[in-house]
């Protein structure tokens, strides 16, 4: 008991301290410095309780001869009030100092003072425009009855506020700049639906007007709407995913959509990351409809891989891919869309197979994991036979592509020729082609003979305004990987930013 | 029932009491009573809440103490003011008693013992006094702190989160009174316009009219009140008795800021036409001065051209079909004054001139 109450003398020094610097939380910095402390101070308030409900009011000023001070300055500080369970505990301690039947002066002083500060407490809002209170009386309306509504227009229309000025980049000069606390908007978000689909609507009119085909802007984005960081709590995981996978669905796959998608992802595994070390909850919460240890596999940080051994994921991830996708007789895991949806968040490892396809071409047998996984990521609705053909296509151009690397006849119509020309001589399906673009502009970038004649290669393949939208996003996409994952390849890298920043000077 | 009504009665006049000097005589066990008493209200409010008859007939009894008093006058009601009041009246009593400096300290002791009891009372929480005074002392000061730190005026009036509060609560009494009276409406209204500052008074009404269609806002009200709120119908009472004031609804068109004269007359039809009509009207009350060349009033209190014209510029900026309204009118009143096309010589015609130059 002797070492609590010397532990609470030192602790009471400390906060009478803080709280004269503080005053009534008027500025921004003290603003700031009280919601650092606000749960220390509200354990202070507890043991203090503690301590008071044991004695009689004049042991209190004996013990504690400046607690008026302290419980003054508490209860004119509105952000420690609004927190949690302080005001409640501060109420408490108010009330040991009440006197049943004081004796003196001194005594009927103590009680008056505490009864105005609990009066203070608990009284009607003054606020400071009358005309509102009129209202207010003149409806016949107590402040208890219409505090709900008017705190959640104020913290709505706050919201709404700070959203717009986020995304709009919007310098708020006239008053000062207030941080939302995460966690505020967060607590919002989980209490009012609406809110979190017009946050999420909000960003997808962004980043489809605005922003497309950058990624890095889009990344900017994400993180300043504050959903991958608020998307650790799986409700609002889920919530959000669905909005994605609603908007994939409508648009059939649009590759904006996509991106967008894997930028959150993105940074939700990396806002995940941050937050703990051991995951609050388990990842079946979040990906109620995956096998875990697909998703497991997944969220792998290639960075954290060596380069050379990127191949051992991905044919884990196409062998279990396969083994779900295929085998008919396994209904839980999801279907085709399901497994295609849960990998297209982690999009980076079908764009990494394609890569590690091209820079081995010419050496080896392409792996059949490596086609597989590229074959269903382009196209998953396809049965077996019609991926097995797929794989044969594209398996075909590698070695075509492998035999002009070595051959002296190299040339931008060759080039094409062998990405575009089937084997039987038909056109093939589109999402086949887009997966043969792919190759080639890989092949581009990573082959030496292929650096020489990009410009000519892309301008002849980009006949139509869709597919150099496509080559503009497959560039920005790329060098966005290698940004974060340290590829280092500077040949490569300078290549891409040169033909994008050409191609974005053109469109 | 009638017991019921009297208990009512006698719990108001105590509610009264309990801001007076009078609970100076009070001590420990007539605060306990009066606690008592407050509880078994509350659970009539419970017990109640879904009988339309019973429940009709207390708000109605509420209602015309409430006037008795001298309701919606400048100073707080002393009794209680509706039947959803009763729903919180062991709230209303404990905070009168908990600021009354009259009480006495062995009472006061007493009083703060029931109310706050401590902790170790887990899970009850919510319903108990002790709950609901925290989360009120709690509200306060989060609205005190948004107040201060994070509340800017909307310039957009109707969507201001102080002006849209008033609102709600403005249809939501209006709602509870036309159940327990078919004709309280207006005269509530009529009771607020002789008491309430106008100006902020106008301004809520618009906000009001202006407020989206009834979403399931206040379910436990509704479920309470045992009658949902129709779509389109909330601002039903209030726009029937604005456009059935004529003191009321010049002052509306008045002394309301343009943007939203419009935004409301967008919405409603009717108010649109009572606008143009008072538009028109004061537009006929300018000539033209030759001298200085343009158009003034001869009385105080006419509108002079700035700001007719910045009303009708407004007016032109919303979608149709009151665009299309405000044009053909002024065209029509241009006609009518002889369609002239050189200014100076009918108002109309130079509105027009102006707004289209202007545009």
């Amino acid at each position: 008991m002797a070492q609590d109450s010397v532990g609470l003398s030192s602790d009471y020094q400390f906060w009478i301290q803080k709280l004269s610097v503080w005053k009534q939380a008027s500025t921004l910095e003290t603003q700031q410095d009280t919601c650092l402390y606000l749960p220390q101070f509200q354990e202070f308030l507890r043991q203090m309780y503690e301590a008071l409900k044991e004695m009689d009011s004049n042991t209190v000023i004996e013990r504690f001869p400046t607690i008026g001070q302290l419980l003054a300055k508490t209860c004119r500080n509105p952000f420690i009030l609004a927190y949690d369970e302080s005001q409640k505990i501060l109420i408490w301690c108010l009330c040991c100092l009440i006197n049943k039947d004081p004796q003196n002066s001194g005594e009927s002083q103590l009680n008056s003072w505490t009864r105005g500060l609990l009066s203070r407490i608990l009284a009607a809002f003054r606020s400071d425009i009358k005309e509102v209170d009129l209202f207010t009386q003149g409806l016949g309306y107590a402040p208890a009855d219409y505090y709900p509504g008017l705190l959640k227009n104020m913290v709505l229309s706050l919201v709404s506020e700070l959203r717009e000025n986020h995304l709009n980049g919007f310098n708020t000069q006239s008053r000062k700049k207030i941080c939302l606390p995460v966690s505020a908007v967060l607590c919002l978000w989980l209490r009012h639906l609406p809110s979190l689909e017009k946050a999420v609507l909000h960003l997808f009119e962004k980043l489809v007007s605005s922003e497309r085909n950058c990624l890095r802007r889009i990344e900017c984005f994400m993180k300043d709407s504050l959903l991958p960081e608020a998307a650790c709590h799986p409700a609002i995981f889920r919530v959000v995913d669905e909005m994605f996978r609603y908007a994939l669905l409508e648009t059939e796959g649009a590759p904006e959509v996509l991106a967008a998608m894997q930028v959150f992802t993105r940074c939700f595994v990396e806002a995940l990351e941050k937050e703990n070390q051991q995951p609050k909850f388990a990842l079946k919460t979040y990906f109620p409809y995956a096998s875990p240890s697909l998703v497991m596999v997944l969220l792998q940080r290639p960075k954290d891989i060596p380069q050379g051994l990127w191949h051992r994921p991905l044919k884990r991830i196409s062998e279990m891919l396969k083994e779900i996708v295929e085998d008919e007789t396994q209904g839980s895991s999801g279907g085709p869309f399901e497994n295609w949806f849960l990998l297209a968040h982690f999009g980076g490892w079908a764009d990494i197979a394609a890569e590690q396809l091209l820079t081995s071409v010419g050496d080896a047998e392409p792996p059949e994991a490596l086609l597989w996984l590229l074959a269903f990521s382009s196209s998953p609705g396809d049965g077996p036979q019609q991926r097995a053909q797929t794989m044969v296509e594209v398996k075909a151009v590698l070695s075509h592509l492998g035999r002009l690397l070595r051959s002296p006849t190299l040339s931008a119509g060759n080039l094409l020729a062998a990405a575009e020309e089937s084997r039987e001589g038909d056109p093939r399906p589109p999402a086949c082609q887009q997966l043969t673009r792919r190759l080639l502009l890989n092949f581009l970038l990573w082959a030496p003979g292929g650096r020489a004649m990009a410009r000519d290669v892309i301008t002849l393949m980009a006949r139509t305004d869709e597919i150099m939208h496509e080559i503009v996003g497959f560039l920005d996409q790329t060098l966005y990987r290698w940004d974060h994952l340290g590829v280092d390849a500077p040949g490569s890298r300078k290549l891409a930013r040169e033909l994008l920043a050409e191609l974005r000077g053109q469109a | 029932m009638d017991s019921l009504l009297q208990q009512l009665e006698r719990f108001s006049e105590v509610l009264a009491v309990s801001r007076t000097t009078h609970v100076s005589t009070w001590d420990a066990a007539t605060v306990r009573r009066a606690l008592q008493w407050a509880r078994y209200l509350r659970h009539v409010h419970r017990r109640f809440g879904r009988h339309a008859r019973i429940r009709k007939a207390l708000e109605r009894r509420l209602q015309n103490q409430w006037k008795q008093e001298g309701g919606s006058g400048p100073a707080p009601a002393l009794g209680l003011t509706n039947f959803q009041a009763l729903g919180h009246c062991d709230l209303l009593l404990s905070l009168r008693l908990l600021a009354n400096r009259a009480l006495g300290d062995a009472a006061f002791h007493y009083l703060l013992q029931e109310l706050f009891p401590g902790p170790g009372v887990p899970g009850a929480e919510e319903g108990t006094l002790q709950g609901s005074l925290a989360l009120l002392a709690r509200r306060r000061a989060a609205v005190h702190m948004l107040r201060s730190s994070a509340y800017r005026e909307n310039p957009v009036l109707q969507e201001d989160s102080l002006m849209k509060t008033q609102a709600e609560l403005l249809l939501e009494r209006l709602q509870e009174v036309g159940e327990a009276h078919a004709e309280g409406p207006g005269r509530f209204l009529s009771r607020l316009w002789e008491h309430l500052p106008h100006n902020n008074f106008l301004k809520v009404t618009a906000a009001a009219l202006l407020l989206p269609p009834s979403s399931p806002r206040h379910q436990e009200e509704e479920s309470e009140l045992g009658n949902p709120r129709r779509a389109g119908e909330r601002g039903r009472e209030l726009l029937h008795w604005l456009l059935g004031k004529s003191e009321v609804i010049v002052a509306f068109c008045r002394n309301l800021p343009a943007g939203l004269l419009t935004s409301v007359a967008g919405r409603h039809p009717e108010v649109s036409r009572v606008y143009l009509g008072l538009l028109t009207d004061w537009g006929r009350h300018l000539h033209y001065d030759l001298q200085k060349g343009i158009w003034i009033g001869t009385e105080s209190q006419d509108v002079p051209w700035e700001e007719l014209y910045g009303r009708f510029q407004s007016l032109c900026q919303a979608p149709p079909p009151l665009k299309d309204e405000v044009l053909t009118t002024l065209k029509s009143c241009k006609a009518q004054d002889g369609d002239f096309e050189v200014p100076g010589l009918s108002i109309w015609t130079d509105l027009l001139l102006a707004l289209e130059s202007g545009a």
